[in-house]
């Protein structure tokens, strides 16, 4: 794949002010919640694929969490939160009428335009960003079908939270859907020639993603998690490896094409 | 004219700041703000002085990752110097010429000839440079301090080699000449001394405490670089300590005091342990208006405290 052929994941709009923003709703998953923030002036910026970072409440915490955008329409935004640590547990346990500080969106998006045929291929909390992928491709006319896997039945309760018509999901436990990893449904789909891959996942999960892309002669793009401290270019704190050296995740990324990182 | 208020402005050496808050080096990056940012962030920049992340004569692409995580209270890092080089660095300079407040350039390497480079080549260039083409740098930030390089060797422990990166650098420049100490001594003290009598004209204090974090699943390293550099809140109250010391021992020298600074009022316990001037470092990474909150909550306790000026509140609590 040439720079010519596929679009680049920059030059969108990114925005850093502090948002005061109200929960208006939360829904929970087990571990997981898919929190709704009243947060007009993220929104109106917004694009698939980009993160805000949140501040937990409470005063309890230094950093803001890094956290993909689930959703955002009007003047809501919707994040998908995991309770894996003291900060993020925090978050998902915000309730209606609580508030919350977020800065953003930050980072770069998931180019869409000209895309007829989608694939989205989600690991864990990683599947977050490609509901609002998914709700934008679809808008814009594209079929999407969506693959997820899950390690065990805890971590796919998350799976309740999406609404994508042509879902997948595969638990490595064998618990809910296929058993195995979405590697295991990827062999299973008659994916059309031309489809875009959209990838956003744990490393390893990309990896392979990456690879079955290639042998498949596909093309596509990847949303890449990473420890953050300011989210906001400053820091060099959550570089990964690129085919033009280290490059900083929140400001370059996280989106990028799926060819040019080594994850 | 009748003064309204407290004066905020200091003297930082040569350099007149027009009030003492600095962005504390590799925690705050001009570009990357005004790219976020709606307004016109030149303009609107908060600090009296931008001290931008350090440079080093040579690219480095720094630590592998993972290289940040919270701790309680504060936060851990290793970057390890991720920087262009100086000719690269050069090359960006003209982004920065509309700022109007003073550069502060933060100077890395491994030995006294490297820091000279790196200053030399930035001298050679502003004294051809066109006029518009760079912001008005001022002075120089001595990093020996620095807890992430793979030496393992931080400059600053060892008085004699601090002495040698100054009076290498002293060689190379007229201009302002800071030197960023190390808290992983004994005696901070000691070093403060070698940089002075090499010829620095200020101290700046202190950089970042060399410490370790655990997966606590796996119980191995959690950085890339095995350790790291503790800041935050968690440090200030050393930090406070070892800027009282140095204000103690060098009473006449101008001091960059940092460690920890969240608010207003931590800024302004670093004035009265005797700094002339405040970095403020981890805060940036915590909120995008977290300058401009941490300036308008010091000028407000400088009022409520009748403060007529920064200089009056210097050193409160180093006298009986």
């Amino acid at each position: 794949m040439s720079d010519a052929d596929a679009q680049t994941c920059g030059d969108h709009s990114q925005w850093a002010e502090t948002s005061h923003c109200r929960v208006a709703g939360v829904r929970h998953f087990g571990a997981f919640a898919a929190v709704e923030l009243i947060a007009p002036r993220v929104a109106r910026r917004a694009a698939p694929g980009q993160f805000v970072m949140v501040t937990v409440p409470g005063g309890g915490f230094l950093l803001r969490r890094p956290i993909s955008l689930f959703a955002a329409h009007g003047d809501r935004i919707g994040l998908l939160v995991e309770a894996r640590g003291g900060g993020s547990e925090q978050l998902t346990q915000l309730d209606v009428g609580d508030n919350v500080d977020v800065a953003g969106p930050l980072g770069s998006a998931f180019p869409t335009e000209g895309v007829t045929n989608a694939l989205l291929v989600g690991g864990g909390i990683g599947c977050a960003p490609l509901q609002y992928l998914a709700d934008q491709l679809a808008a814009e006319g594209a079929q999407v079908t969506a693959a997820f896997g899950f390690r065990d039945f805890r971590s796919a309760r998350a799976a309740g939270a999406f609404s994508i018509d042509r879902l997948w999901v595969a638990t490595e436990d064998g618990s809910v859907g296929k058993a195995g990893t979405v590697l295991h449904i990827l062999a299973s789909l008659d994916v059309a020639p031309g489809t875009t891959i959209y990838a956003c996942g744990p490393n390893p999960m990309v990896a392979a993603v990456q690879r079955w892309t290639f042998a498949e002669g596909l093309r596509g793009y990847v949303s890449l998690e990473a420890h953050m401290a300011c989210g906001t270019g400053s820091c060099h704190g959550c570089v990964v490896d690129t085919a033009r050296g280290k490059v900083r995740v929140c400001s370059e990324g996280p989106v990028f094409r799926l060819d040019e990182v080594t994850p | 004219m009748i003064s309204d208020g407290p004066q905020h402005s200091v003297s930082l050496g040569p350099i007149l700041l027009d009030h003492p808050l600095v962005d504390a080096s590799g925690t705050f990056d001009l570009l990357e703000y005004s790219r976020r940012y709606d307004g016109d962030y030149f303009a609107d920049f908060p600090y009296a002085a931008y001290v931008p992340k350090t440079v080093t004569a040579d690219a480095r692409t720094g630590n592998p990752a993972p290289r940040v995580t919270e701790t309680p209270s504060g936060m851990i890092n290793a970057i390890g110097l991720e920087n262009p080089g100086i000719h690269a660095w050069i090359d960006q300079l003209p982004e920065w010429a509309s700022l109007r407040q003073p550069v502060i350039v933060s100077v890395g390497g491994n030995e006294p000839e490297q820091y000279a480079a790196v200053i030399a080549a930035l001298e050679a260039h502003l004294a051809a440079a066109a006029a518009g083409t760079a912001p008005r740098i001022e002075g120089y930030e001595l990093n020996v301090s620095c807890p992430n390089v793979s030496s393992g060797l931080q400059i600053g422990a060892d008085p004699s080699a601090t002495a040698e990166v100054v009076a290498a650098c002293r060689e190379a420049t007229d201009r302002f000449l800071l030197a960023k100490l190390t808290p992983n001594v004994r005696d901070v003290t000691e070093a403060g001394a070698a940089a002075l009598g090499a010829g620095a004209d200020g101290l700046s204090l202190v950089n970042t405490f060399k410490a370790m974090v655990l997966d606590r699943q796996t119980l191995k390293p959690f950085l890339g670089n095995r350790t790291g550099g503790l800041c935050g809140p968690a440090i200030k109250p050393i930090a406070l300590r070892m800027v009282a010391e140095v204000a103690q021992a060098f009473p006449d020298t101008p001091i960059v005091g940092m460690g920890g600074v969240m608010t207003g009022l931590d800024a302004l316990e670093f004035i009265a342990c005797g700094a002339t001037a405040v970095a403020v470092g981890a805060a940036n990474f915590t909120a995008f208006e977290a300058p401009s909150r941490i300036l308008q909550e010091l000028r407000d306790e400088l009022e409520a405290r009748g403060f007529a000026s920064v200089a009056e509140a210097r050193g409160m609590a180093l006298r009986a």
